[in-house]
């Protein structure tokens, strides 16, 4: 295990290298645009297939795949932890941000109160929900908790 | 030192921007809010909370070259009356901030600064520096490493229980837009020791897959397995199935191992978790567009854990009038969960939620109604429900700056009354040509 341990920074090096050498092979690799060239209506769930076809280009997934039903949105997580270079075409860091975030005290539905229509976590008396909802599902909350914003949990499990 | 070093990396990275900024484009989201609240706790006195919050947001494109660009976001508060929120009258915290060059070609970019890291099991926060590109023959790489952002430490230890400094990445290959696979890894610094909490060190391995064989069925999700404990973490996996346009239905599976994959999470001492327990979830949604402006969706999920099993099922709809101007919404689910997720010694976890909203959004004039309520089963701490209803008022002063406020009243098992009001001034600007934030 300690070998392992002593390559790891040998490999994370080594992956660097391999990545600035592969530079040398990117000119005819396309890359997607740096953002949407047409503004997206607010509060719309933007729906990819009024504008696009289902030919995906390259190795592009079909960008049918990212409309935003209701449950793309419940799920994004899944889209997220592949795709955010093309969330961020439409989207600004800081819109992931209005919800998961290190260190943050007021509730996104506080925040946000003038627009009810976005899901937003903990809404209403959460104080009380989570005693039940913390034994339903803990994974849920160590998403956000466990390894981030930690502040209020600390105040009363200790 | 290798801290001290990522830190001194993130700082640095800032400094040469005066004299890149000559054809930039500037965005600046700023949300100032002052919140008037009365707090009535039971057995308790009232308490009065005038907190005064600024959130700034900054991205700056176009610099240098043109593919160099600077995001920033983070927040502070004042309390002007009674303690807000922790033993701390000022407050606040760098959320993000980092440097990000993009190349034209291969979706490659580097990042440099404090930045979140969602890459497959990965999810991380980090000071340092991450790299991605896409490689030749459907490969792609992304690396990344830095020192850990810390957090609030444990009662009674000088530590959050997390380790100093962190790496990590994926490695993926794509085919034609009908498969993805995704092998990644975390590797955390060794944790601290705790006096009080039993830790365990995080670093995970996983896998991920997305796999579309033709356009109505969509298959993703990913497993990770805990390099520390030797045992799988998690795997969660997700079906769409579009048949028409309009008709989404999805099946889920979620099932956690807490000894591996909570076991990172030293406020709930995580070595000491029960290693037989696990948590395991599946389900289902089907959501329908009745028209363009009109959709129902309606959701089922049934929970497994040690303590027993619950279901939770509801429905949603969704209408909006007037080109999207005005947008209302309605949802009811119940949750059907015994002793083993109640409250104290109630012999029911089991409660129905109520939600309802409507918003008018125009160029002039903003407003939103929002109304939710819990009612439980049995009482808690002698309370039946708990109900919050919000109501908010906006003027757009100008494209980019509005003025609102909102009020908000309720009663709930933890704070017998709740009146909460706030005035709210956010300045938003977005490039030309830019999608919107939201």
């Amino acid at each position: 295990m300690r070998i392992v341990h002593r390559m790891l920074p040998a490999a994370f090096l080594a992956g660097l290298i391999l990545l600035l050498a592969a530079c040398a092979q990117m000119q005819e690799l396309p890359s997607l645009p740096a953002s949407h060239p047409e503004a997206l209506a607010i509060g719309q769930q933007a729906d990819c297939s009024e504008c696009h076809d289902d030919q995906a280009k390259g190795t592009l997934k079909a960008l049918t795949a990212f409309s935003h039903t209701p449950a793309f949105v419940k799920n994004h997580r899944f889209y997220a932890a592949s795709d955010d270079r093309l969330c961020a075409v439409c989207h600004k860091s800081s819109f992931c941000n209005d919800c998961h975030t290190n260190k943050v005290e007021m509730k996104p539905s506080y925040k946000f109160g003038y627009r009810p229509d976005r899901e937003m976590p903990h809404r209403g008396d959460f104080l009380t929900l989570h005693k039940i909802e913390g034994k339903l599902d803990p994974a849920s909350c160590y998403r956000c908790h466990g390894r981030a914003n930690n502040e209020r949990c600390v105040a009363c499990h200790r | 030192m290798k801290r001290a070093l990522c830190r001194l990396l993130s700082a640095v990275s800032l400094l040469p921007l005066p004299a890149a900024a000559s054809a930039a484009e500037t965005a600046v989201d700023a949300t100032t809010i002052f919140r008037f609240e009365q707090r009535d706790i039971s057995g308790a006195s009232k308490q009065d909370l005038m907190p005064a919050t600024q959130f700034l947001g900054l991205d700056v494109e176009k610099l240098a070259d043109g593919n160099l660009s600077l995001h920033f976001s983070g927040w502070g508060r004042a309390d002007l009356a009674d303690k807000s929120y922790n033993n701390d009258r000022v407050d606040g915290s760098f959320t993000y901030g980092y440097l990000q060059y993009r190349f034209k070609e291969a979706n490659a970019n580097v990042r440099l600064g404090r930045l979140f890291v969602h890459e497959g099991i990965v999810n991380e926060q980090v000071d340092g520096i991450s790299a991605r590109t896409d490689l030749p023959l459907g490969f792609g790489l992304s690396a990344f490493g830095g020192a850990t952002v810390h957090t609030k430490h444990l009662y009674g230890e000088k530590s959050d229980g997390k380790g100093d400094s962190i790496i990590g990445g994926r490695g993926s290959y794509r085919y034609r837009g009908l498969l993805e696979l995704g092998a990644s890894v975390v590797y955390e610094d060794n944790a601290p020791r705790l006096v009080n909490y039993a830790t365990t060190t995080h670093r995970l391995v996983g896998g991920d897959i997305w796999l579309s064989p033709v356009r109505m069925v969509e298959i993703m999700g990913h497993s990770s397995y805990n390099t520390e404990t030797r045992t799988l973490a998690e795997h969660s996996y997700l079906i769409n199935l579009t048949p028409v346009r309009s008709l989404v239905a999805t099946a889920e599976f979620n099932e956690q191992r807490d000894r591996s994959y909570l076991s990172a999470w030293a406020m709930f001492s995580g070595a000491a978790l029960n290693p037989s327990d696990k948590s395991r979830s599946l389900g289902g949604s089907v959501s329908y567009d009745v028209a363009k402006n009109a959709g129902l969706s309606a959701d089922y999920k049934h929970y497994t854990r040690e303590v027993g099993n619950a279901d939770r099922y509801g429905v949603t709809g969704r209408l909006s009038f007037l080109n999207n101007a005005v947008r209302t919404g309605l949802g009811y689910h119940y949750l059907r969960a015994g002793s083993g997720f109640a409250i104290g010694t109630n012999p029911s976890a089991s409660y129905h939620e109520l939600h309802a909203f409507a918003l008018y959004d125009s160029a002039g004039i903003f407003a939103a109604l929002d109304g939710i309520d819990y009612i439980f089963k049995d009482k808690v701490y002698n309370e039946k429900s708990a109900w919050e209803g919000t109501a908010s008022l906006g003027y757009h002063i100008t494209p980019a700056l509005a003025l609102s406020g909102d009020v908000s009243y309720g009663r709930n098992p933890q704070f017998t009354e709740e009146t909460k009001g706030l005035v709210r001034l956010t300045y938003t600007t977005t490039f030309d040509r830019k999608g919107g934030k939201k």
